[in-house]
């Protein structure tokens, strides 16, 4: 029994023994499930060596909105625990644990995979092109991402949660103060899920750069691709700060390292600062695509093109720039000097002026269009009132002298939900209504989805907006209870009311899928929308290889010309397609991953060293592996072109 | 025999010898810290061009746009990243 | 998959534009990998400890050696290209080998390097600053380790399979990698060596 001694969690409660319980009930009903409906065979084949961009892009979006659901379930029970003073559901320990869930969850674990769905699902189909640049990198992408995934959501029922908070700052997350292998699930989950985005990264700027449709120029590029573009290059030069910053955590905590340590002149605010040079970037990482899907969905419901092409990409552009010049902002009461504080200062209010002006296009594409209130429509106007509330404050925020009153309170709480809910969470919810029909081929309850988005929008606010004030009144943030006489009861408990509507708005966002399963009609065709790019020029469900004859484009909106002015879209005759291989070995190499980061979280250095020499031997069967995909024939092409009633020849 | 040797690479790898001894002049002559930092950041920025371009081939394809735009977004990051890393961890620190 | 014979082998198709486009894209990342562990290098660098400083402990020989091992290494990879692109398949591949083995004569230095440093109470929990002098040399040694493989294999696989627009792009690609390696280097050898014997 000793040896399996570590694997117990060190606090346990009934909450986490129900969990192992339902943890277990699952595996063992899906296993069962598979075996039964004979489907082993069929998720191997069509699912886990899969190469194709949709299909990876579905599998992300599956996978985050199940991360949705953990993460929110730990933004009810702590918006319960304090809806009242000195209440009794959640101990010290436990609110730390579900807090520091909460922010890791929801940023890599829910909203990072929800962007990827989305740029997986939509930029070879809006670049016209049959795949991204790298396909096996792609999945071995993801399922880099599920296995740290796996490896975090463990964490609660063996061995012990991470209880650090979301940015786990030393020296409370050393060894002294944090004695659990929590906080080495945190440095290697977070670690090998980054692996994967980072190949992402280099995957869509390669493909974006040089996998355009014939005439399909940078400046002719729908807004969706713009920012994906952009984003994966915040991607690429920010996670190897994160790379280098959890190397050090991790050897800290199982090699004794002195990088972040209180004696032989470590340093510990070192941390804070590596953390927040990827930490600021990487909002940026979540909120770029978030622009770019109600850069999509706004022109589309209006009626109207883009406002302001041009001076739209160029902010991006030089979003992404700047944010990696304002991370300080992120400590600014850490001790370093006025001087200090005040350059970075002056460069995060800066950055406020790019998102301004995409505000003001996204009003103008507005002005004078002919608008569709359907529900990605209502996320969209939603999205501009609340976003600008939450950018406000944070210029307030970023006032330095100012901050050193909002620092770590409710008011910072406040502000950050402010810009991720109504920015990132509206917009890929927004973004599933909008491209939910071109990934499975119907559409989502129109009804349903505005009951969810009503409850979303005035529960997210009157969970939020009351914080702003606590936070100012002097709330500190992840503080378990307070007590009565503070005073911030009654406002704390109008919060809780908010965070309950919202659970009731994902309820009703997953009846909305259900009951589109069993009730919407099927065939709704490729351009259920009027819409004006070139992702709508496909059929329902979309081939594999996507476009039979690679499109011609000479405007910014292809689609909508070929359909109103007359435009031709695709030229000339079929010509038998080179498509790629599905392979095991992605899976294979990251659920070796997995094993390696579990033998590392609990020191288990023989299984390490062996599961690492499994990883090196993935990669050299990969360097010594012929493979030249296969070709789909014209027979073939005509055959399913037909089936869909497509433009024949 | 000769077309073994290509004279673009030869000339670079002297160059790249002739910048390390550039460099290793200011530890044998005790030079100061300024002239010795300058002579360290350019030998040692000039010796990275000559990789990239001579022997990289940075310059061939008509990727080199965004090959360059790269190297030099990457670079002046990480420029960024160094210097304000030791503004607010060390040199921001006396009032 | 369509050739193009006007191009060098290694750019032929257009997968392997986008290999070798990718792979300098990777570049960039790395750049900022190790551009992080410097960061971290010249925050810690006179944080010290009970132990020692680089002045007490780096010796000029061994980086030196290191430094013309690599350098050279680097240089007759560019050769081997080269002698890709004349076609000569012996040439190419006696280059090749030459380069991994100035590539193990330098991890072999290296190794060294930090035998003495452990004997001399430099270990890798002795100080923040060696904590961080070991990571940055370990992780730049590390990728040379996992060059030197992915050398071998290729070394096998043109030897197997000749000079085919498949193999002529992964040894482009992976003298890509080994000319990085030296960039990097260079930073290494001057800012941390030689700044680190310079300082007053």
């Amino acid at each position: 029994m000793g040896y399996f001694a570590k694997f117990a969690v060190p606090h346990p409660s009934p909450a986490i023994y129900a969990s192992m319980i339902a943890i277990g009930v699952t595996v063992f009903l899906v296993i069962f499930g598979l075996t039964y409906f004979k489907k082993w065979v069929y998720l191997w084949s069509e699912w886990i060596t899969t190469v194709d961009h949709k299909k990876i892009g579905t599998m992300y979006l599956i996978a985050a909105l199940l991360m949705l659901f953990r993460g929110g379930v730990d933004a009810l029970m702590m918006r319960a625990q304090t809806a009242v003073p000195d209440n009794k559901l959640l101990d010290s320990q436990h609110y730390n644990e579900v807090f520091s869930a909460h922010g890791v969850i929801m940023i890599i674990f829910m909203a990072m995979p929800y962007i990827m769905a989305f740029m997986n699902i939509v930029v070879p189909l809006q670049i016209g092109a049959r795949d991204v640049a790298f396909p096996r990198l792609n999945a071995i992408s993801f399922w880099l991402f599920f296995m740290g995934a796996m490896l975090f959501n463990i964490s609660f029922v063996i061995g012990g949660s991470p209880d650090a908070g979301w940015s786990s700052y030393f020296p409370l997350a050393d060894n002294e103060f944090s004695p659990s292998v929590g906080t080495n699930y945190y440095m290697i989950a977070i670690q090998i899920a980054g692996i994967g985005t980072l190949m992402t990264g280099i995957n869509f700027i390669t493909t974006i750069l040089r996998m355009r449709a014939p005439g399909m120029t940078l400046m002719r590029m729908p807004m969706f691709t713009w920012s994906a573009f952009v984003t994966s290059i915040i991607i690429i030069f920010a996670f190897p700060v994160l790379t280098i910053a959890l190397l050090m955590g991790t050897m800290d905590r199982l090699f004794d390292t002195k990088f972040f340590a209180t004696t032989d002149g470590g340093m510990d605010m070192l941390w804070a600062n590596l953390f927040w040079v990827w930490g600021h970037p990487e909002v940026y990482i979540l909120i770029l695509p978030a622009f770019g899907i109600f850069s999509e969905i706004i022109p589309t419901f209006a009626r109207r093109n883009i406002y302001g092409y041009k001076s739209m990409v160029i902010s991006m552009v030089v979003i992404s720039l700047y944010s990696f010049f304002v991370w300080t902002h992120h400590f600014f009461t850490m001790g370093q000097t006025a001087y200090v504080n005040s350059i970075f200062s002056i460069t995060t209010m800066v950055i406020a002026v790019p998102t301004g002006i995409k505000i003001f296009n996204w009003l103008l594409t507005m002005w004078k269009g002919r608008i569709r209130f359907t529900v990605p429509m209502l996320y969209s106007i939603a999205f501009i009132p609340l976003f600008t509330v939450g950018g406000v404050t944070g210029v307030m925020l970023a006032m330095s002298a100012a901050d050193y009153q909002y620092h770590n309170t409710m008011f910072l709480v406040a502000h950050f939900h402010n810009v991720i809910i109504p920015g990132v969470a509206f917009a890929v919810l927004a973004g599933s209504t909008y491209y939910w029909p071109k990934i499975f081929g119907f559409m989502l309850n129109e009804r349903i989805g505005k009951w969810a988005f009503w409850f979303l929008t005035i529960g997210f606010s009157l969970a939020f907006f009351p914080m702003y004030i606590t936070g100012l009144d002097g709330q500190a943030r992840r503080m378990y209870t307070y007590s009565e006489a503070t005073g911030y009861g009654p406002l704390n408990f109008v919060s809780f009311i908010g965070t309950a509507c919202m659970t009731i708005s994902f309820i009703l966002i997953v009846y909305t899928i259900y009951y589109s399963i069993r009730h919407s009609p099927r065939h709704v065709g490729g351009d259920p929308w009027d819409a004006r790019s070139l992702e709508w020029a496909t059929h329902n469900p979309v081939p594999e290889y996507n476009f039979a004859i690679i499109p011609q484009v000479d405007s910014r909106e292809p689609f909508w010309d070929a359909k109103y002015k007359g435009h031709e879209l695709f030229k000339g005759d079929y010509k038998k397609i080179h498509m790629p291989n599905n392979s095991g070995v992605p899976f294979i190499m990251s659920a070796i991953f997995f094993v390696f980061g579990f033998a590392l979280v609990f020191s288990m250095w023989i299984l390490a060293v062996i599961s690492l020499i499994g990883i090196f031997i993935c990669m050299a069967h990969r360097s010594f592996e012929i493979d030249h995909g296969h070709y789909i024939s014209v027979e073939e092409i005509k055959e399913t072109e037909v089936k869909m009633g497509g433009n024949h020849k | 025999m000769r077309e073994l040797f290509p004279a673009k690479q030869v000339w670079g790898f002297i160059l790249s010898l002739v910048l390390t001894a550039a460099a290793l002049l200011v530890y044998f002559f005790n030079m100061s810290r300024t002239i010795g930092m300058t002579i360290f950041i350019v030998t040692a920025f000039i010796q990275a061009s000559v990789q990239l371009v001579v022997f990289m081939h940075a310059r061939e394809t008509d990727d080199s746009k965004s090959i360059f735009a790269n190297i030099y977004y990457a670079i002046l990051i990480a420029l960024v990243t160094i210097f304000g890393t030791l503004l607010c961890m060390l040199w921001g620190w006396k009032y | 998959m369509k050739v193009d014979h006007s191009q060098p082998l290694e750019y032929s198709t257009e997968q392997n534009r986008l290999n070798i486009l990718g792979f300098w894209i990777f570049l960039g990342a790395e750049i900022m990998l190790f551009g992080t562990l410097f960061t971290s290098y010249f925050t810690l660098v006179d944080r010290t400890g009970d132990g020692p400083t680089g002045v007490e402990i780096f010796e000029i020989f061994p980086v030196l050696m290191e430094t013309f091992l690599l350098l050279t290494s680097s240089f007759v990879i560019g050769l081997g290209i080269h002698a890709m692109r004349l076609g000569n398949k012996k040439a190419m591949l006696t280059f090749f080998a030459i380069t991994l083995l100035l590539g193990l004569g330098f991890l072999g230095f290296e190794i060294d390097e930090f035998i003495v440093y452990y004997h001399e109470g430099a270990t890798l929990q002795t100080s923040a600053f060696t904590s961080m002098l070991f990571t940055t040399l370990g992780t730049h040694g590390a990728h040379v380790t996992l060059g030197f493989f992915w050398g071998l294999f290729i070394i096998i696989q043109v030897a197997k399979r000749g000079i085919t627009p498949e193999t002529a792009n992964k040894s482009f690609i992976f003298s890509l990698y080994w000319h990085f390696l030296d960039v990097v280097w260079i930073f290494i050898f001057t800012f941390i060596y030689l700044e680190g014997m310079t300082r007053v």
